[in-house]
């Protein structure tokens, strides 16, 4: 769409900006002994006439566009729209000058204005190239709003993907076990309630603020796995133990987050949860020079339980897309299961925060 | 009037809490037994014959379509879990309700009332065959349950070497033993993988893993000769279907 014509307000100043123009050209056409009316009569309607055929400047704005092509061609295409409009201006000029002849007291107004011509010629190409400047800037302005607002949406389109990519990570069942865990809870256990209720409050918040961000230290990860291994000793009572084998020098290595908190969840749901005793989850972070290295190991029920493989191959295939994202090749992710014991293995450079990769 | 008894099967023991507490106001209803697992349901209904069961459907050992597979013929039952995408397949068994973790006391006591209008009817639960056709399509089990009283085997489908039909049982032959379950030998073809179970006679299913040699034994009539020796009959069509399969 045309950038004026479309625009209510714009249209408005445009047109109030060749009232001066108007004025202007009243003065050159004057003559002598007759009236200003009489110039009025002739400089008015040229001058609106001209406004709308400034107008199309617009087009050979869109056909010489400021980038993308060489000077001289834009100037040759800009100084040929000008002489064309110009050229049919004072063309029209002249005949509107003729028609209006017989009517005035002092008569030969049509040799009058041929007398002026070429100074209206002139005008006209300046006035059509300013029409031209003033469109390329408003052209200029809409790309660079329409530019921000792109900018705007991919990063809403970018935000929204995360929200969603979280709440895929974050199993809904868990909330929906945890909230009737607490509602068990309210009458024989009000304090136990109102712990679970801080638990998952807790949870939620860190898994959110973590989630957001592009890598954590692995404290910050395993922070989250203990809030959520807090929440499961809940609802799993001493069917559930963790024995952790955590190095601190491992402590500050970056990690994507949420990477060992869904393996954790895994191995609760496919490991301990099908147990009818349960059993012990390992967890080992390990750090050898410049090599960081988590085991996460669960027993699973070789007796074949209900087997739910939903979603373990998801969450694996998520761990290993995002590390080799993070480290390429130099990502490994290992997954073996002999008798009742299922094992994961990660290995990755270890990189600190302010190192470079 | 006698009371409702009920068995309440979850493997979590705050949500067999949370039940008892909700029914402790119900007098007319009274807790038989509480199960952590699939296998004590399946025990505790056989043996206690209750009016209703309350069930879990993730649990161990046994996942609450298959207790109810097993047990379901004389039980009605009041699905709980967290998890809505079961709706359909509990839809289909017949149960008396379906309840989505957290719920509310009002809204088992709402699931209580149909439990009674159904039981002052007399009305039973699902039919065996439809338990079995309420497996959600495309996953086939990998294993076969069978009840033995109130005990339960659990046959993984690999070990299985062939299916026999024996009046209103199917008969499954495993690692040396036989096991009789109660459902027709359609029901049990429906739930092997048939890419290795083949019906090759009117009686039987054969696992094509265990097929030794066949034998032509009379004009158009084979006998297929399994790796123990063991001889079954083959018919005309179940021939060229184990053809098809095999090649």
């Amino acid at each position: 769409m045309h950038p004026i014509l479309e625009n209510r307000q714009r249209l408005t100043f445009y047109l109030l900006a060749w009232l001066p123009i108007a004025a202007l050209l009243t003065v050159i056409l004057k003559r002598d002994p007759a009236s200003w009316l009489e110039s009025i009569l002739v400089a008015a309607p040229l001058s609106l006439l001209y406004a709308f055929m400034c107008l199309s400047a617009w087009y050979v704005c869109l056909t010489a566009p400021m980038r993308g092509q060489s000077w001289a061609r834009s100037i040759g295409t800009l100084g040929a729209g000008a002489a064309l409009a110009s050229g049919v201006w004072a063309l029209l000029g002249e005949v509107w000058a003729l028609s209006l002849d017989p009517w005035m007291v002092v008569p030969e107004l049509g040799e009058h204005f041929l007398t002026q011509a070429a100074t209206v010629f002139v005008i006209g190409m300046l006035l059509f190239l300013l029409a031209a400047a003033a469109h390329y800037l408003l052209i200029a302005v809409d790309e660079y709003r329409e530019a921000e607002k792109r900018t705007l949406e991919m990063q809403v389109l970018a935000r929204e993907a995360e929200l969603r990519a979280l709440r895929a990570q974050i199993d809904p069942h868990f909330l929906f076990n945890s909230l009737n865990s607490i509602s068990a809870l309210t009458v024989s256990d009000p304090r136990g309630a109102r712990r679970m209720c801080l638990l998952l409050a807790d949870f939620l918040r860190s898994s959110l603020v973590l989630g957001a961000q592009k890598e954590i230290p692995v404290s910050d990860e395993l922070r989250l796995v203990e809030s959520f291994l807090d929440i499961e000793k809940v609802r799993y009572g001493n069917r559930l133990s963790v024995v952790r084998n955590v190095d601190p020098n491992c402590h500050g290595c970056l990690v994507p987050p949420l990477l060992i908190q869904p393996l954790v969840e895994n191995a609760i749901r496919h490991g301990i949860a099908p147990l009818v005793d349960g059993g012990t989850i390992r967890m080992d972070v390990q750090r050898e020079g410049k090599t960081l290295e988590i085991v996460l190991e669960n027993p699973v029920d070789s007796g074949g339980g209900p087997i739910a493989k939903d979603g373990a191959g998801l969450g694996l295939e998520n761990v290993r897309s995002r590390l080799a994202k993070l480290f390429a090749n130099e990502a490994l992710v290992a997954v073996s299961q002999e008798d009742s014991k299922f094992q994961i293995r990660l290995r990755f450079p270890c990189i600190q925060f302010g190192e470079t990769r | 009037m006698n009371p409702i008894r009920i068995v309440v099967a979850d493997d979590e023991e705050l949500a067999r809490s949370l039940v008892r507490e909700y029914l402790r106001e119900s007098l007319d209803i009274q807790i038989v037994a509480e199960c952590a697992n699939g296998f004590q349901a399946v025990k505790a209904v056989t043996e206690l014959k209750p009016d209703l069961l309350l069930l879990d459907i993730q649990m161990p050992r046994l996942d609450g379509f298959e207790v109810l597979d097993l047990v379901g013929r004389e039980t009605n039952v009041i699905f709980i879990t967290a998890y809505d995408q079961y709706a359909i397949r509990a839809f289909d068994v017949r149960a008396v309700d379906y309840l989505l973790k957290p719920f509310s006391a009002e809204r088992l006591a709402e699931a209580l009332d149909r439990a009674r209008q159904k039981i002052a009817r007399g009305e039973s639960t699902a039919p065996a065959a439809l338990v079995t056709e309420a497996r959600a399509p495309g996953t086939k089990s990998d294993r076969v349950l069978i009840r033995d009283g109130s005990e339960v085997h659990v046959i993984p489908i690999a070990k299985i070497d062939y299916v026999e039909a024996q009046d209103d049982y199917v008969c499954y032959r495993a690692e040396g033993k036989r096991l009789l379950k109660q459902q027709t030998l359609a029901d049990a073809e429906a739930v092997l993988d048939a890419s290795r179970f083949v019906r090759i006679h009117r009686s039987y299913i054969l696992n094509v893993d265990r097929l030794a040699k066949l034998e032509l034994y009379a004009k158009d009539s084979h006998a297929a000769i399994l790796r123990d020796g063991t001889r079954l009959p083959v018919s005309r069509s179940g021939y060229s279907r184990l053809n098809a399969l095999i090649g």
